[in-house]
């Protein structure tokens, strides 16, 4: 029987909200796949573009960058920021022809665990049919 | 041995040749490089120069050393990459790379060979192309001891003659090329030899640049170390490392640890191609870069290639391709430095 | 029409009074009819400056290497440099300002309009030249470039020989100057991305199948990076671990010491290496179509910073390099900025 591909998803968290809204599904023991990386940040807008590119150089399958809801940043603007370089990126990915569907983002607050696993559990069917990311990764 | 070789004949020899990997010229839009060809119909000997010079092929780009692998506390195991391919020959080598390989040689041989570079190097067969005119408005071999029908270097020279080649086999391995096709080639008569001298000495009046009284250079270089000459010819330098990377005798390399996996510790040792004109070049560990601006590094270049070869080597490390003027993009011209260093402060 | 010989009345001026240290601008190459940077120090030598339709460099990168060269002197002279620019070169100049890199009391800048036209590809030139070697180049009024060869001239219209950028120009003239020669009209531009059309259009795999063959190709000579006025950096994101750890380095600097991209030219990691200059272009890469014309391979690098300019303009509304008031790209945002993208 041939064993289904599990793609494996890095998420860019951010600490005061994302993180604690993925702590919440957690801890309230909501089921949602287990197929997330997940690296707390301070903020979405300290995820550098550099950082997502690295992640899918090492192999990932998809990438997600998770936020606090316009307003609501723990530093007040950073997620502004994040908005308009993740806009960016994701131009860019498009166009050397990534699949579009590798890379999202997302705003999920503290209080938002079944968002999160929602969120995660899209990205994961979403990324199922695509099978393993070899367009970017490192292949020496 | 001199032989002929009809042109329409030239893709059945090629074809006697599958025993061996072909590298030959080939196009990809306006840029020609050398390329492994399958298929005798892809070689095209109808070219000017290659934008990177065959040195790639004995001196490739990234070659890996060995491999090391260390699973928690075990010895390291380490198993060397020897350069896996068989008989390789390079078809239609300009004299000035081929040329060029002969100075590279001296630098990985000599009191201690280097083993990637030679095992590429010995398993290489070298058929040249004379230049019946020259490739580019740059060239300037003759001005290095070097000239458009040289042999330096070569198993076989050809030269256009028109409808043939003129096939001139130097060495073991060249005959042994010629041996697998003998009845394709044909002696040569007494009007052909004639028109190839033609051939030969018309090309050396096409070449156009010059650097005068070349020989005046290494002794000048010596005592200008300390000049001021090197900051303003290097004003212009984008430190872009273009010269060095299309340079048929440059070698300058740089050796990484590649890790592919932390558990266990996998990785590879490669080495890579580097070029004296990055500032990070020369950087020591403590900090001190001894070439930190473009003067230092301009003047490096110089005297590397027309002071300090020559004197441990006694060539200069040129060959005349003119791949370095011809793609500089500020218009740095090395024979125009030249000249400057021969007639600086007369 | 310019007028050269203003140009060259200017720089004497500003040199004999001292005002500039060198003058930065084009003279005549030796290799054919490119002309190759100059820098004039002499007030007697502004002769050699020229002025036609092949001054094609983007001589900005000059300032960052005056910056650089003045902070390793101990007693570095002061005063400011003078510079030839086009249009395009003069926003690279802006940008510099907007990020604080140079003072605008550094430079003396002589502005020259490219009117309505631009200038030559060089390669569009040898080919329309077949090996004919030219020797001038000169604007007409028709709009027309006359090439002169040996034995004759040949005409040509100019759109056929202009750079790919040139027929998409935002600012055919300068945009900051001490000094402008020239026609101060904007040339109008009916679609100023058009180029990014055909790329666009295609589907995900073939523009996959684009990038890859064109960055296989890649040596990673770093050229494009050398050329480029806006990268300057001391330690770039490829480098970082050839920079040295000394006694002074402090913990967070070498825990920041990643190695980000592997030295072997292979696609993974030139991938890496492009994306994350165009990254660090965004917003300030003003066209200038440098990176482009140094690469030896002829990779067309301009789309890929082309692409991302596009998309500073239709998403955030912001054009680099116009006004050196304004803040960063990234380092800016709206509350109106798209997020149609976000889940």
């Amino acid at each position: 029987m041939a064993e289904q591909f599990e793609p494996r998803i890095v998420a860019f968290l951010c600490k005061w909200c994302s993180s604690a809204g993925s702590d919440l599904a957690g801890v309230s023991r909501m089921q949602y796949p287990p197929n997330v990386i997940p690296i707390t940040v301070m903020c979405s807008g300290s995820v550098s573009p550099l950082y997502i590119f690295d992640a899918f150089n090492k192999g990932a399958d998809g990438v997600l960058v998770s936020g606090c809801h316009p307003g609501d940043c723990h530093y007040i603007k950073g997620n502004y920021y994040a908005r308009r370089r993740i806009a960016i990126v994701k131009k860019l990915l498009d166009f050397i022809g990534l699949e579009p569907e590798r890379f999202q983002m997302s705003w999920v607050s503290a209080a938002e665990g079944k968002k999160y696993t929602q969120i995660i559990s899209d990205f994961v069917e979403e990324l199922k049919p695509l099978g393993p990311q070899t367009k970017l990764r490192r292949n020496i | 041995m001199d032989k002929l070789l009809l042109k329409k004949a030239f893709p059945q020899w090629v074809k006697k040749l599958q025993a061996y990997r072909i590298y030959a010229p080939s196009k990809d839009k306006d840029i020609w490089t050398y390329e492994a060809v399958n298929t005798p119909e892809d070689v095209d000997l109808d070219f000017l120069t290659t934008a990177l010079s065959p040195k790639k092929i004995i001196f490739p780009q990234r070659e890996i050393y060995f491999e090391f692998k260390k699973a928690s506390e075990d010895e390291p195991e380490i198993k060397e990459i020897l350069p896996a391919n068989g008989p390789t020959i390079m078809l239609g080598v300009r004299s000035c790379d081929a040329k060029a390989l002969t100075l590279t040689d001296k630098v990985f041989g000599g009191d201690f060979e280097d083993v990637y570079y030679w095992k590429r190097r010995n398993q290489t067969v070298l058929v040249g192309l004379a230049c019946n005119t020259p490739p580019s408005p740059n060239c300037f071999c003759l001005s290095v001891d070097g000239s458009p029908h040289s042999t330096d270097g070569l198993d076989i020279l050809l030269t256009d003659m028109g409808d043939k080649y003129h096939v001139e086999s130097l060495t073991k391995n060249g005959v042994k090329l010629l041996n697998l096709a003998k009845n394709l080639f044909t002696p040569p008569k007494a009007g052909d030899k004639k028109d190839l001298q033609k051939i030969h000495s018309e090309s050396e009046k096409k070449i156009k640049k010059q650097i005068k009284n070349l020989k005046k250079i290494p002794p000048k270089l010596k005592g200008m170390w300390d000049s001021s000459f090197w900051d303003e010819e290097a004003m212009s330098c984008l430190r872009c490392g273009i010269c060095t990377y299309m340079c048929p005798t440059c070698h300058c390399f740089d050796i990484n640890d590649e890790v592919h996996s932390h558990a266990p510790l996998t990785g590879k040792r490669i080495r890579t191609w580097d070029t004296c004109q990055f500032p990070d070049f020369t950087m020591h560990s403590s900090g001190h870069n001894p070439r930190p601006d473009k003067a230092s590094r301009l003047r490096q270049r110089i005297m590397h290639k027309f002071q300090y070869f020559v004197e441990h080597y006694q060539n200069y490390q040129c060959t005349g391709c003119g791949r370095c003027i011809t793609n500089c993009p500020v218009g740095i011209d090395i024979i125009e430095v030249l000249d400057k260093v021969r007639d600086y402060g007369s | 029409m310019v007028n050269v010989e203003d140009l060259r009345k200017e720089a004497k001026r500003i040199l004999k009074e001292g005002k500039v240290k060198y003058v930065i601008g084009y003279e005549r190459g030796q290799n054919g009819l490119m002309p190759k940077p100059a820098f004039i120090k002499d007030p007697e030598d502004v002769d050699r400056l020229i002025w036609d339709p092949t001054c094609v460099h983007n001589l900005t990168k000059f300032l960052v290497d005056e910056k650089k060269r003045k902070a390793g002197e101990k007693k570095p002279d002061e005063r400011p440099v003078g510079i030839v620019v086009k249009g395009c070169d003069s926003r690279a100049i802006v940008v510099l300002l907007q990020e604080k890199y140079i003072n605008r009391e550094d430079i003396h800048i002589l502005g020259i309009s490219c009117e309505k036209t631009g200038v030559i590809d060089e390669k569009k030139l040898a080919n329309k030249l077949k090996g004919k070697k030219a020797e001038n180049s000169e604007l007409d009024e028709k709009g027309n470039f006359v090439i002169s060869v040996q034995g004759g001239t040949i005409k040509v219209p100019a759109e056929e020989l202009l750079a790919e950028r040139c027929l998409e120009c935002r600012a055919n003239y300068p945009v900051v100057y001490d000094l402008l020669l020239g026609d101060k009209t904007k040339k109008k531009v009916e679609e100023p991305f058009k180029s990014l059309e055909k790329m666009e259009s295609l589907s995900e795999k073939e523009r996959w199948a684009f990038w890859t063959e064109q960055l296989a190709k890649c040596i990673r000579c770093y050229a494009c990076r050398s050329a480029c006025p806006m990268c300057y950096c001391d330690e770039c994101v490829v480098d970082t671990i050839n920079f040295a750890v000394t006694a002074d380095t402090t913990a967070s600097e070498k825990a920041g010491k990643i190695k980000w991209v592997e030295k072997s030219p292979v696609p993974s990691e030139n991938f890496v290496y492009h994306m994350v200059r165009a990254m660090h272009l965004a917003g300030r890469c003003i066209d200038c179509g440098e990176c482009e014309r140094v690469c030896p391979l002829d990779i067309p690098l301009r789309f890929l910073n082309k692409k991302l300019e596009k998309e500073a303009k239709e998403l955030f509304g912001y054009d680099a390099g116009f006004d050196p008031d304004e803040p960063s790209l990234v380092s800016s945002f709206k509350d109106e900025d798209p997020e149609d993208f976000i889940r």
